[in-house]
């Protein structure tokens, strides 16, 4: 259902995600944290089906081939939400570890440790 | 003996619980009784054995079913043999129960200590009676971790601890080898019983066509060797026997226990259980050569032992080799060797122990170079010792004497029949046996000859080793204080406590009966348990069997003279034949310890290597290690399922998805090369657009608002923070980058199989189908239950706040704690451990009022998903 393109797509996103989370910059680890769980999101709603109409009441239902599913779409509308959490919490965290060590290099603090 | 009684499966179910339900309830009782528990330990005991006995004229077995989706149940079987070992385990139990009144007096931790040990004992007759592979297994791990708590007892103590982990790895190894033959023997049971079967009676009853089975599918060898191992391991056999002397750094009751009735047993026990099954010319080899070896290895690293524990230990490893090659014999005289030593060795060496314990507990030594002549301090437990020793060196008229007998006539037999290199088999039996005689002599030491122990404040003689029999000074006459200084006062060695009585003295009793009145075993219980190793289930006989004191001159009279010439003649030059075996054990290689020690401390080493290169404590590398493994581990199995990939464009994908969805890899792109942070978290926020716009086109509009809701508050929130950070470091060099590329790229593509993979045989969407069946998009006519009970009519929204309501209440609270963490990590900075905000003096560095804000964004975050769930619902 997915084919090639979202793939090709997903493992972009995932790759380039990879590629930050590996940086000295812990403010890039965070986008990177967050990039995957975008493409993470984005994998399970192209799980659920493209093609339909939007599970909501009598919207377009005259017509309509099919209904996206409304199971995947509650999931990954809490996916979000703690997504937000958890990159907006990294990014507090980021601030902090750069009051307490004056610096925000992973390397640096690694061997500050 | 005709012993068709059904067994009742309650009476056997409360003996092998009642043990257990004690030991849940030892720490309460202790508070109660105190020290006092040991005796309603030994209570336990004595119902557990009055429970067994109970059921001494049952034959058969009876079933409780555990887990009868996979065919497991609680089978329990009763038989001479699980007789047998279960009155040993839990008469000995009994008498150690006892003992430990007295000799654990004082001692620390004995809530543990006893629930442990009542919890062993439990285990144990768990095992013999479990006629399940299943049952069987746990009874037999159970058996190995109660003991490592029992060996490990003086926790403080490190050789204690070394001695635990020792038999914990070799028992539990052992073990996962058993389990690994149980399986083998379960996925065969289908060719020769008909179906695949977990019960362990029927594939006793049918052993020829086990057998046969086995044989076709080239099982045979390699289950005999698994369940050898297994059975070896926990038997002490060599190599396996260095976990036994070290398990003596246990409390000398458990050692006790160990090495007479019980874990040492176990092994044995399986080998005889499982005798009727595997008997084979493979068989007979292969426990002959383990069990000789045993028995010869075990005697000579007992002579060279200097501790009267470790001779005891080494010892026991040997007459387990003695029981095990008797098993090993085809003929019917190897059955009743093995089963009759079982009862024998378990008589004999408790007592042996317990006489350890007492002179270990008054004397205050255990070494054979420290201790002497202790016959007239010691009386009754010196006579104990005397008939113990004796029946453990096989002389008449003792008990040993009949099995070693009957190890004899069966060693000869097998030679006579099969002639040539067979001879070698008698030949090493009666080595081995010599060997015996010998250190059950100098057991013997510490009674005899000269007095000396260190309590007795007399070190002159430490240079000598006992053996100058007959020199007796008898300056010690019983006046005066051991530790006051002068030369031998016996006051230093005190009568032991009655309790640590009992049990030597009634198990030399035992000893001596049997010795005299063979028939009393062999026509009981012995007689069935060498039926049960010997025929399979309900093709006894019922006779037993039956041995006496010789009359005639048979070659098994004259093997016995011969080990007890040999051993006596051996007595005089005693120590040049210590220091032999001393000299050998000398070099490294030639100790089991040696590659034991090397094998746990190269796992060590090669474990810490590990850990030195995967937990750097530097976050690239656990990322590189997390990522890199899933990757690999991802693609790796893929490429052995092979699975259909679904190559094609797929449905729904529009120009408009395709288009949206490269700008969102271009944007990422972006982010990856951004120049400076608000730049990146520019195109961060771009990428996040870009999925919103394709929620909107996959037609999930919920996803897209609550998206664009977060985006935006992700994008203040960095944008606030990254203000203060400084503004961009960290230029990537090109070497890294390339490695870094690699690994991404590798992930790239295990993303890119697993979504092809992973999305292409679309399974029945069921829930998808009965959800929107309830929404009324189905059918024919709306059913109308989201919308009529779940008051709304997005499907989204009512699954969110009515079908999984208490998990998005669950998932508010994460959001509400995130805000408070950030509160916290924003404001308390200076204040150093206070808890309340509210005492907070705001360091006057900008932090409180971001703090505030980032707070507020948490709240509205908090009511995100909520309010617009709220507004369609109503």
């Amino acid at each position: 259902m997915t084919g090639v393109v979202l793939a090709t797509v997903l493992g972009a996103l995932f790759a380039l995600g990879t590629f930050l989370v590996l940086r000295r910059d812990v403010v890039r680890v965070v986008w990177g944290v967050a990039v995957v769980a975008q493409a993470a999101n984005l994998y399970l709603v192209t799980m659920g089906g493209l093609a339909g109409i939007a599970p909501i009441g009598k919207f377009g239902k005259e017509g309509a081939t099919g209904v996206t599913d409304p199971l995947v779409q509650a999931l990954v509308l809490t996916a979000i939400v703690i997504s937000f959490g958890t990159t907006a919490f990294a990014l507090v965290l980021t601030y902090r570890v750069y009051e307490e060590h004056g610096t925000v290099d992973v390397g640096e603090l690694g061997a500050a440790e | 003996m005709t012993a068709h009684a059904q067994p009742d499966a309650a009476l056997l179910l409360a003996a092998i619980g009642l043990p257990f339900a004690a030991a849940v309830l030892v720490p309460a009782l202790y508070r109660l009784v105190g020290e006092r528990v040991a005796y309603v330990g030994a209570a336990v005991a004595a119902g557990s054995l009055a429970l067994v006995f109970s059921q001494f004229d049952a034959t058969g077995s009876v079933v409780v079913d555990w887990i009868p989706a996979y065919g497991i149940a609680l089978r329990l079987y009763v038989d001479g043999l699980s007789l047998l070992v279960a009155l040993l385990a839990s008469g000995v139990g009994v008498l150690v129960f006892t003992y430990c009144g007295g000799y654990m007096h004082g001692k620390d931790a004995q809530p543990r200590f006893y629930a442990s040990l009542l919890a062993f004992m439990g285990s144990m007759l768990g095992l013999v009676f479990a006629a399940d592979l299943i049952a069987l297994f746990v009874f037999w791990e159970l058996t190995s971790l109660t003991s490592f708590s029992l060996i490990g007892h003086y926790s403080t103590s490190e050789d204690a601890v070394y001695a635990a982990r020792k038999s914990m790895l070799i028992t539990v190894a052992g073990g996962l080898f058993l389990l690994a033959g149980l399986i083998a023997l379960y996925s065969v049971s289908g060719d020769a019983l008909g179906a695949r079967t977990f019960d362990l009676v029927a594939m006793l009853e049918e052993g020829e066509a086990m057998r046969a089975a086995l044989r076709d599918r080239g099982l045979f060898l390699p289950v005999l060797g698994l369940v050898g191992v297994g059975a070896a391991a926990k038997s002490a056999q060599v190599p396996l026997h260095v976990w036994l002397p070290d398990a003596m750094e246990a409390p000398t009751p458990v050692s006790a226990f160990l090495h007479s009735a019980t874990m040492v047993k176990a092994g044995v026990y399986l080998f005889g259980r499982m005798r009727p099954l595997l008997r084979s010319p493979e068989w007979e080899a292969s426990l002959l050569a383990l069990g000789l070896t045993t028995m010869t290895v075990g005697a000579l690293l007992a002579v060279a032992a200097d501790d009267v524990k470790a001779l005891l230990a080494y010892s026991t490893a040997s007459h387990l080799g003695l029981i095990t090659a008797g098993f090993g014999f085809q003929s019917k005289l190897g059955a009743e060797t093995g089963a009759f030593h079982v009862l024998n060795h378990a008589v004999f060496k408790a007592a042996l122990f317990l006489v350890a314990g007492i002179v270990a507990h008054e004397a205050g030594s255990q070494l054979l170079s420290e201790l002497g002549g202790l016959r007239r301090d010691l009386p009754l437990t010196a006579g104990v010792a005397g008939l113990a020793a004796v029946s453990m060196a096989g002389l008449p008229p003792l008990n040993g004497f009949h099995s070693k007998e009957l190890l004899f006539e069966a060693a000869y037999e097998f030679a006579a029949h099969d002639g040539g290199l067979a001879w070698a088999v008698p030949v090493v039996a009666v080595g081995a046996s010599a060997f015996t005689v010998l250190y059950s002599y100098r057991f013997l030491t510490l009674f005899l000859g000269e007095r000396r122990a260190p309590h007795l404040d007399d070190r002159a003689a430490l240079e000598h080793d006992g053996d100058d029999d007959g020199d007796e000074r008898g300056a010690d006459d019983g006046h005066g204080h051991g530790h006051s200084g002068g030369h031998g006062h016996a006051d230093g060695i005190s009568r032991p406590p009655l309790p640590m009585l009992v049990g030597p003295v009634v198990l030399a009793v035992a000893a001596v009966v049997v010795g005299l009145r063979p028939g009393l075993a062999t026509g009981g219980v012995v007689g069935r348990a060498f039926e049960a190793a010997q025929f399979a289930p309900g093709a006894t006989p019922g006779e037993g069997f039956s041995v006496a004191f010789p009359t005639e001159l048979k070659p098994a009279v004259v093997m016995s003279a011969v080990t007890v010439g040999v051993g006596a003649a051996m007595v005089p030059v005693e120590r040049r034949v210590r220091d032999a075996v001393r000299a050998v054990l000398a070099r490294d290689p030639a100790t089991a310890d040696f590659y034991y020690d090397g094998a746990v401390d190269g796992l060590a080493d090669l474990s810490g290597a590990v850990v030195a290169r995967v937990q750097t404590g530097r976050l690239r590398t656990y990322a590189t290690w997390i990522l890199g493994g899933f990757a690999v581990l991802a693609l790796a199995g893929h490429a052995a399922a092979d699975p259909d990939l679904a190559l094609e464009l797929g449905d729904g994908v529009t120009v408009a998805t395709v288009l949206v969805s490269l700008l969102a890899v271009l944007s990422a792109a972006a982010v990856v090369r951004a120049a400076s942070h608000v730049a990146g978290v520019l195109v961060l926020s771009v990428v996040g657009l870009m999925i919103a716009v394709f929620y909107i086109l996959a037609a999930a509009p919920d996803l897209a608002l609550t998206q664009l809701l977060v985006e935006t508050l992700l994008l203040v929130l960095f944008l606030l923070v990254i203000k203060r950070l400084p503004p961009f470091y960290g230029e990537i060099d090109r070497l890294r980058a390339a490695r870094d590329g690699v690994l991404s790229l590798l992930v790239g593509a295990a993303v890119f199989v697993t979504v092809l993979a992973s999305t292409a045989p679309t399974p029945d969407p069921f829930l998808r189908r009965r959800l929107l069946e309830l929404a009324g998009f189905g059918g024919e006519e709306p059913v109308g239950f989201v919308t009529e009970l779940g008051g709304g009519a997005n499907v989204v929204n009512v699954v969110l706040v009515d079908f999984r309501a208490t998990d998005t209440l669950g998932e508010i609270s994460v959001v509400a704690m995130v805000a408070i963490s950030v509160v916290t990590l924003l404001r308390m900075r200076d204040v150093g451990g206070a808890v309340f905000p509210a005492d907070v003096a705001p360091s006057g560095d900008g932090t409180a009022p971001d703090g505030g804000r980032a707070e507020g964004e948490g709240d509205d975050a908090t009511d995100g998903p909520e309010s617009h769930d709220g507004g369609v619902d109503g």
